[in-house]
């Protein structure tokens, strides 16, 4: 292993290398680092692995996130079996889980023009708030918010109704943007 | 590891040195050295231009290969410029790949017993612990994290898609790295 390390690179530039965002320039000078320096080749490695780690973990939907139709576009022409939900502007859905399911996202319509900071409320059947994720990113002119939540929860779920309300908040306060509502039943076995 | 008189390894100079002082093939064990360090930073290079572990292992083996054949051959006149020379070859090689050339048999044929195993990647970390250190991100760094390494997506793209500035990307992304990179490896609790 290389003793030292004359000048690190820092994380942000192995994975800005990484991403191909570098110009020209930048990026022969950092793989020619990289190929002198056993210290930052392992870091890169490193971030490599986090990376294949998430990515990994993403496909099985193992990690609840909000994203966005085009991630969505590239799992289902990665092969990933994808199980989709549409949910109109303050309706409803009956859903459910299988277990040929990769992944389930829901698509949740929404007036977001003027939205400063959108937040999503999961309750149960009763409005009792099971968890608040606050300032979840969206697109003011997408028309709603996607969502996947962790299918090793999903597939645990007895019969049940959920709600997810999504709040615009600002310096006055907040109000409802859109509320809507799961009927999820368990997957019966054949 | 190999080590010299006074017990501290050598550099990679010193050990490209040796190599083309010997005998054509003789220092086969400041070969094997060279090629245990070098191995690991070419396969990376493989990874980010070809985007796979088989072409990457391909690409590592030519190189290194190609790498020690021309230090025999007296090629390298610094050796403080290893990582330059190398850095030619990764360029070539690469090149030659996506073409679909190979060279490879042929020197395998001369060169194959100073191959060794390659060193495998860092593994990737424990997934119930990579599950719960994502949670523990804000939403905004959970969804920039997640799409950027799903699909080796650069932050102008994702700025688009999202609806933020490139450099806003950036900056959530550089935040929820560190914290997940640190939560990963236990640096915080």
């Amino acid at each position: 292993m290389t003793p030292w390390c004359k000048s690190s690179l820092e994380q942000g530039v192995l994975l800005a290398y990484w991403l191909g965002e570098l110009s020209e320039t930048d990026e022969a000078r950092t793989e020619e680092h990289l190929l002198g320096c056993a210290a930052c080749s392992e870091r890169l490695g490193e971030l490599i692995a986090l990376r294949n780690g998430v990515r990994t973990l993403a496909r099985a939907g193992g990690v609840r996130a909000i994203v966005n139709d085009a991630f969505v576009r590239r799992l289902v022409e990665q092969g990933v079996r994808v199980r989709e939900y549409r949910v109109p502007h303050n309706g409803s859905v009956n859903c459910t889980v299988t277990p040929e399911d990769d992944i389930v996202f829901t698509r949740l319509d929404a007036p977001l023009g003027g939205v400063a900071r959108l937040d999503m409320v999961e309750m149960d059947s009763q409005g009792k708030r099971r968890a608040r994720h606050e300032d979840v990113p969206f697109q003011t002119g997408s028309g709603g918010v996607v969502f996947i939540p962790r299918i090793d929860e999903l597939r645990a779920l007895p019969a049940t109704t959920m709600r997810v309300r999504l709040l615009a908040v600002d310096e006055a306060g907040e109000r409802v943007i859109g509320e809507y509502t799961f009927n999820h039943t368990p997957h019966a076995a054949d | 590891m190999l080590k010299t008189e006074s017990e501290s390894p050598p550099d990679d100079a010193a050990l490209a040195l040796r190599v083309a002082r010997a005998a054509p093939g003789t220092d086969r064990e400041a070969e094997a050295e060279l090629y245990r360090r070098l191995a690991p930073r070419v396969r990376l290079y493989g990874l980010r231009h070809l985007r796979g572990e088989a072409p990457a292992a391909d690409l590592m083996q030519q190189v290194l290969l190609m790498t020690i054949e021309r230090l025999r051959a007296g090629a390298l006149r610094d050796p403080q410029q290893l990582a330059s020379f190398v850095l030619g070859m990764c360029r070539m090689v690469v090149l030659d790949l996506k073409r679909g050339h190979a060279r490879r048999e042929r020197l395998l044929e001369t060169y194959g017993d100073v191959l060794l195993p390659g060193e495998a990647l860092t593994p990737s970390p424990d997934r119930a612990r990579l599950m719960e250190c994502l949670e523990r991100l804000t939403e905004r760094e959970r969804t920039v994290l997640i799409m950027t390494f799903y699909d080796d997506v650069p932050a102008e793209t994702l700025a688009r898609e999202l609806g933020l500035s490139a450099a806003n990307v950036r900056v959530i992304r550089h935040r929820g790295l560190q914290r997940l990179r640190a939560c990963v490896t236990g640096e915080q609790s």
